[in-house]
């Protein structure tokens, strides 16, 4: 072999050099030759790595961010996570990417004569403030609105509501989570008085059957769904997909059970009754921690201006509810819901049997659905009747679309009757908030105004003249979106858009200010589980650009409101978070303190004595438990948790002769909602183009459609075409499309239905008559 | 007669009960045992450690395994299917079943390698065949159009073959081994890249010699030996 001498000599010297190194380690200890020891060594892919919650979805995941000369080059999963362990999914990955578009916004832009005129952020704040003040002069104070989002850090909607509500005195905000979780929190007030879920992921390792009511979770939550699958393969879990179209999680359930939209109703109280008759009621825990009651019926669905609905809940008795479910035998439900009696039976019999831990999981099946404060009380029923709740793997989970739906919008109470700790109405709520956000009293309105597509429906009348948009695209997700697209182009109307991307919302809007996203600036998001989540500022955000909190801040200062408005520049995420948590001390809610969640990969809520508190209202793990049972839904006056009589009632728009077909929208696993950042990241781009309307084969073989056929779908609404999918990502039934949202350019929201739950006011996104042609 | 009878009778009513009893315990024995949750202990990995000798049983085929030139893969074409040094690789064929898990799928090809007519390469071998919903991570590529341009920069990759602290030292591991723990799929076979093809795959035990460089290593300070004579 050869060896060239400068190589040798070369060698030479390194061994010389190794020696003395070596010489001078062992003669004091401690001493690091650095330069030496990394010489050779790959310094250029070695990234400085930060922790945060990903930006996307409300599972939350730890990501671990890489840095390298200011900018954030890429991503992987925190393993230290307990969310996601080291996993992520495709967004996930890639979410870095979604910060830099060539069309980033950078400068705040004013519309003037019908063009936007770039301008500096200090005249466009001025611009804002001084246009709030004519409103509420001219029109009042509730003619001023704010509508955000559950993308909203925990501060950005703290600031918002002590502005509007605090501040100003109106209760006009409110957030897109009315659009995504609203009937879930409805579903918990309802059944146990306190909202979120009582279990968390943990669940997931305990549980032998996995039942998931309407919820695609290969695609939504996937991250979520590869722990089911990975404690299938080490403990063989049962996986039941209980949903109206067959999907990849359809695919990997080991059962797939089809249902005709709307009827999830039946077929929940079809397992109550099965649960009932066969004795597998656990009587000790109904009797002693569950009530009975029923509410109204035939509410309606909201398609009216000013629609109002209070329920009048009354008790009644065992019997009575059992009397009540004797109209849904599972005969008579197969007759309803096309599920057999056979299916229905084989799911009662997983909730019924004692040895079997089930975790129910549901997202938008039952939350975007005109009765979905019923669903999601039908799904705690099956739970509260055999006792399997609260517990690890007996759990009902109501899963979250955004980062921060419940760390922001829930527990924030960015909803019109919320306050940060209970709610506008009552007078001890409003006096406790008041106080911490030092302003008097009387301030804060005890009515509450309008909930969201009520807000858009007071912007088309005229009843509101100023909206301020934050981190949220309504112009592609409202429902029947063309009315309230002309109602925001109306004269008169002020808009203000802070978003980092031109979207179809910034195109209606009078001023666009420019936003810091995620990791350009500090901010915490809460996820689904209770945990809270903290991430710093990584990367400096582009131009001009300001995060939507000190936006909020700056506006309230130009207000006159620099005594509420005390924050620095500089430490104002901490001062914020120091606030907000005084609203929420105690057991029942306590949450950790700001250097815990740095040090941590979030915190769960309740935090007391140090620890997060992994299952709520069981005594074994919940401090706040006081009754000395094992259970105490303290949420409730007397403890109980209430099991509702809810019945079977149609959809507000059900396919008839002229339009006979269902409409079912949704996401894809490539995009996050509208997107407005998914889509300006070239991998999920390139691999989810466009739009698409999904046929079932047999309806496209009888229209002569394929793959790629432009398609016609008209509804009461209007019109639109799309591309055909057959036979690809997924098959909805017979007599059923189902369309994705993400495409701003083909918005099949032009031509939804925005008919909402009446308790919730959430609208039904997934239900609407249809009539498709090969266009 | 009438005892030849009584015989077949006898038979046949031993025959039923045979019939009867073998199916009830055939049955019986397919009844799904109860096995109480607690029983089941985590299995105690060393979560970076799993995975370095899964496909060991390979390695001595792919020591003497000669080289296809033609048709082996290079860093370039590997980094080129990745938005960024570290990112899942996006799918740079076709796939027709868009809604299967992977196992009936994906894992056909790249759950052990091998050569595709179609594509006239060898299928890449997954580090972790265990997670099934690879279209959670991996996407096909059905268009080279984008929505709107994009500034972002992939940041360095490391090169290959720079990463020994001394001449002929072991190189040291530049990436992160997260999911990637299962070292002979990626660099032994005929679809490893040619610039990171491990020349000595029948070593299985490679993190004897090759061990971890990146900066994720906890930091726990500066370590000093107490002296309980001070």
């Amino acid at each position: 072999m050869f060896t060239s001498t400068t190589n040798r000599r070369d060698f030479i010297k390194k061994m010389a050099k190794l020696s003395a190194i070596t010489a001078a380690v062992s003669m004091f200890p401690g001493i690091l030759f650095a330069e030496e020891q990394e010489r050779g060594l790959p310094k250029d892919a070695n990234l400085d790595w930060k922790k945060a919650p990903c930006r996307f979805c409300g599972v939350g995941c730890g990501v671990l961010v890489g840095v390298e000369k200011g900018k954030a080059v890429a991503v992987k999963g925190d393993p230290k996570s307990t969310v996601n362990k080291g996993l992520c999914c495709v967004k996930g990955y890639h979410s870095v990417m979604a910060m830099y578009g060539n069309d980033r916004l950078t400068k705040p832009l004013v519309k003037k004569n019908g063009t936007y005129v770039e301008t500096t952020m200090d005249e466009a704040l001025d611009l804002i403030a001084s246009k709030m003040k004519e409103t509420i002069n001219d029109h009042g104070k509730d003619a001023v609105s704010i509508y955000g989002s559950g993308q909203w850090t925990i501060p950005d909607g703290y600031v918002a509501s002590k502005l509007f509500k605090g501040c100003i005195g109106t209760n006009n905000v409110e957030a897109n989570a009315r659009l995504c979780m609203a009937s879930a929190v409805t579903g918990f007030l309802t059944s146990f008085g306190l909202d979120e879920p009582m279990g968390c992921y943990e669940d997931i390792d305990h549980a032998d059957v996995f039942v998931l009511w309407g919820n695609n979770m290969a695609e939504m939550h996937p991250v979520l769904f590869s722990r089911l699958l990975d404690q299938r393969l080490k403990r063989g879990v049962k996986i039941i997909d209980f949903a109206t179209r067959t999907t990849r999680t359809s695919m990997a359930a080991d059962k797939s059970i089809l249902f005709l939209p709307q009827t999830d109703l039946a077929v929940a109280n079809a397992i109550c009754y099965e649960i009932i008759k066969n004795n597998w009621v656990n009587k000790s825990f109904v009797e002693k921690h569950c009530n009975f009651s029923k509410g109204l019926t035939n509410m309606g669905y909201g398609l009216e201006d000013k629609y109002k609905f209070t329920d009048k809940p009354e008790k009644i008795s065992f019997e009575a509810y059992k009397t009540f479910l004797e109209d849904y035998t599972p005969e008579k439900v197969e007759k309803i819901s096309g599920v057999s009696a056979k299916d229905i039976k084989y799911m009662a019999a997983y909730y019924g049997d004692p040895n079997k831990k089930v975790m129910s999981l549901w997202c938008m099946g039952p939350n975007q659905h005109s009765r979905g404060t019923w669903m999601n009380n039908l799904i705690y029923n099956i739970h509260l009747l055999t006792g399997k709740i609260s517990t690890p793997g007996n759990s009902p989970f109501s899963l979250t679309g955004q980062p921060s739906a419940c760390g922001t919008v829930r527990e924030v109470g960015t909803l019109t009757h919320k306050l940060p700790h209970g709610v506008v109405m009552n007078k001890k709520h409003r006096e406790f908030a008041a106080k911490i956000w030092d302003v008097p009293v009387e301030n804060i309105d005890p009515k509450p105004t309008y909930h969201t597509v009520e807000m858009f429906r007071a912007l088309d009348r005229g009843d509101i003249r100023f909206m301020w948009i934050q981190v949220t695209n309504p112009m592609v997700t409202m429902p029947k979106l063309k009315r309230y697209r002309d109602a925001a182009k109306k004269e008169g109307r002020f808009i203000v858009v802070s978003d980092i991307y031109p979207t179809p919302t910034t195109d209606i809007a009078d001023v666009i200010l420019p936003s810091a996203m995620w990791i350009e600036r500090e901010g915490m998001y809460g996820n689904s589980e209770r945990r809270t989540q903290y991430f710093e500022q990584m990367v400096e955000p582009p131009g001009e650009a300001i995060s939507d909190t000190w936006q909020l801040v700056e506006v309230a200062k130009r207000l006159g409101y620099e005594k509420q408005f005390y924050y620095n520049k500089e430490t104002h995420i901490e001062e914020i978070y120091a606030e907000y948590r005084k609203h929420h001390e105690g057991k029942k809610h306590n949450m950790a303190p700001l250097k815990v969640l740095k040090e941590n990969s979030g915190m769960q809520w309740p935090y007391v004595d140090g620890k997060p508190t992994k299952w709520r209202f069981n005594s074994k793990y919940d401090p706040a438990c006081s009754n000395g049972e094992t259970f105490h839904f303290y949420g409730k006056p007397d403890g109980k948790a209430i099991i509702w009589q809810r019945p079977y009632e149609p959809a507000a728009e059900e396919p008839d002769a002229e339009y006979p077909y269902w409409l079912n929208t949704g996401r894809v696993v490539e995009h996050w909602h509208t997107g407005s950042m998914t889509r300006r990241i070239p991998v999920l781009h390139k691999a989810m183009p466009h739009g698409y309307v999904e046929l079932n084969p047999d309806d496209a073989k009888r229209l002569q459609i394929q793959t790629g056929d432009r398609v016609k779908l008209t509804t009461r609404r209007g019109e639109i075409i799309l591309p055909a999918s057959v036979n690809q990502r997924g098959v909805p039934a017979p007599m059923q499309v189902f369309v994705p949202f993400f495409d701003e350019n083909m918005l099949i929201n032009d031509i939804t239905l925005d008919s909402f739950c009446p308790i919730s006011k959430e609208p039904d996104y997934k239900k609407c008559a249809v009539n498709i042609e090969k266009a | 007669m009438k005892k030849r009878l009584g015989i077949i009778a006898l038979f046949v009513l031993l025959f039923i009960a045979f019939i009867w009893v073998w199916n009830y315990s055939y049955f019986q024995g397919k009844e799904e045992a109860y096995i109480p949750i607690n029983a089941n202990k985590e299995l105690p990995v060393v979560a970076s450690e799993m995975g370095v000798f899964e496909r060991s049983k390979y390695a001595l085929d792919y020591a003497n395994m000669p080289i296809d030139e033609a048709h082996q893969r290079s860093l370039k074409t590997y980094y080129e299917n990745r938005a960024f040094y570290g990112a899942p690789p996006s799918i740079p064929h076709e796939v027709e079943d868009d809604r299967n898990m992977g196992e009936n799928s994906c894992l056909k090809c790249h759950g052990n390698g091998g050569f595709t007519e179609k594509f006239k390469a060898y299928a890449p071998v997954t580090p972790h065949p265990e997670m099934v919903n690879c279209r959670q991570c991996h996407v096909p590529q059905k268009t080279q159009i984008l929505f709107k341009e994009t500034q972002f920069m992939r940041g360095t990759v490391p090169s290959a073959g720079t990463n020994n602290a001394l001449e002929g030292s072991p190189p040291v591991i530049p990436h992160q081994l997260q999911m990637r723990e299962n070292c002979l799929s990626c660099h032994a076979g005929p679809s490893a890249p040619k610039e990171i093809r491990v020349t000595h795959p029948e070593r299985i035990n490679c993190r004897q010699c090759h061990v971890l460089n990146n900066k994720v290593i906890e930091d726990i300070g500066i370590f000093k030996r107490s002296n309980a004579n001070e």
